[in-house]
């Protein structure tokens, strides 16, 4: 009888990659590079909906979606004179949710049906923008880490 | 909404935007690209067809549609599960607090010890909160959403809110006068995109802002000349729509044309009925 004796090649633990930013596809003559499609309004069901409805559109058009992620959500306060004395109250706060579908590249020909067809599907309330990814939106998406800079700019100095 | 005929539509418009209009499209290259070369003399080849642009500027709803019977139905009957399945939320809990404790006060089992806390809450009751709401409420006044005077009214941008409209030109084409969407002929040496924006300034004189959706043309229509008129130069037209969203809905100034704004179901009233084949393709009717 042949006994068979499996042994795990021993790995080191894996230390977590920096986030890196996916490559920025470049326009070149018949398609658009990396576009931010951002979705933006008060109310987060239609905001949410909207971007899902997007993001299934691309797919059944074959637009390559690169990434689909939310934004952090942004308060406003919305503060009324009082109608008798001087002080200014709370009347509302009022969220305001962005999500963004990000696409590789979209062919020019495509386009204009594209960005029609999400025009005249855009729900009331809803701010559509379509614009170029940038490294500094990228960069954007990142919390600032005070301690950090501080350190950084001790050895600087 | 998406309408049920919209898979239908997307196939045409992948036939329409990619096949026919692509190859051409290349050809008209800014003069610029061509390099220079004094043995072959490079001639532009001249093809026997005219090239036009032009543009389908529409007017996007301003208000939403109203709903059908069976989805207003669908929206009581959504919104009246979702009432069942929801939490109260803080002020609804306000409100009972506040009921309770002035049943409470009313029992005469009030102990002000207890209600050490709601010192302040019993200035400005959730009731009274939502009485003031509820006046200013009632104090405003929308804008009507349909005006029958203005949606008769065909030369008007703000007929019609709930649709999408497409202005249409009364334009000079051979000897008639037809109504057609603005179009102008090509110059050497301009994009069709460019053509397509001169052709709005100069036809329609009315200062219309206008977003252009893309640099590549949305649909085509080709007609060829009668044999009477036909020449070794021109034996017909091409003519390119490009697609543009009216920014804002304040004309400028007046127009020198006559210019209607349009519904899609009007279209067919207005537009001979080869051009309105090729034009139904891909304006949508969302």
């Amino acid at each position: 009888m042949s006994v068979v004796v499996y042994l795990k090649k021993f790995q080191p633990k894996k230390k977590r990659d920096k986030t890196q930013m996916k490559q920025i596809v470049s326009a070149t003559d018949t398609a658009y590079g990396t576009l931010n499609v951002k979705v933006s309004g008060y109310d987060m069901t239609v905001v949410e909906h909207y971007s899902q409805y997007i993001h299934n559109l691309c797919n059944r058009l074959g637009i390559q979606v690169a990434e689909s992620y939310a934004l952090p959500t942004k308060s406003t306060e919305v503060m009324l004179m009082q109608e008798q004395g001087n002080k200014m109250y709370v009347d509302a706060v009022l969220k305001t949710h962005q999500r963004v579908v990000q696409l590789s590249s979209l062919n020019t020909s495509l386009c204009p049906v594209f960005v029609d067809v999400l025009l005249k599907n855009q729900p009331e309330g809803v701010q559509l923008s379509v614009k170029e990814h940038t490294e500094a939106d990228f960069q954007a998406r990142f919390k600032a880490r005070p301690e950090l800079e501080g350190l950084i700019a001790q050895i600087n100095q | 909404m998406v309408s049920r005929s919209f898979p239908q539509l997307l196939t045409c418009y992948n036939r329409t935007a990619v096949g026919s209009a692509g190859c051409r499209l290349f050809s008209i290259t800014p003069p610029g690209r061509a390099t220079p070369q004094s043995c072959a003399a490079v001639e532009r080849a001249t093809s026997p067809w005219t090239l036009m642009a032009a543009v389908c500027l529409q007017r996007l709803p301003i208000i939403t549609a109203d709903y059908s019977p069976i989805e207003q139905r669908f929206k009581q009957m959504m919104q009246q599960m979702e009432l069942e399945k929801s939490l109260l939320s803080d002020h609804e809990l306000r409100l009972i607090e506040d009921a309770e404790r002035m049943s409470r006060k009313q029992a005469n089992e009030y102990d002000s010890d207890e209600e050490e806390g709601h010192g302040d809450q019993e200035i400005m009751l959730a009731q009274d909160l939502e009485d003031t709401w509820e006046q200013r409420f009632r104090s405003f006044q929308p804008a009507p959403r349909v005006r029958a005077d203005l949606d008769k009214d065909l030369t008007s941008v703000q007929r019609c809110l709930a649709d999408s409209l497409v202005l249409l030109a009364e334009q000079q084409v051979g000897a008639e006068k037809l109504w057609l969407l603005p179009q102008g002929a090509w110059q050497e040496g301009e994009t069709l995109r460019q053509t397509a924006e001169r052709a709005l300034c100069s036809v329609t004189a009315a200062g219309f802002k206008a977003t252009f959706l893309s640099n590549a043309p949305c649909g085509v229509y080709k007609y060829k000349l009668p044999k009477a008129a036909r020449t070794e130069s021109s034996v017909g037209t091409k003519m390119f729509f490009f697609k543009a969203i009216l920014a804002d809905n304040a004309p400028g100034t007046a127009p020198n044309t006559a210019l209607l704004w349009v519904k899609k179901s009007e279209l067919q009233k207005y537009l001979k009925p080869a051009y309105m084949m090729k034009v139904d393709h891909f304006i949508l009717s969302l």
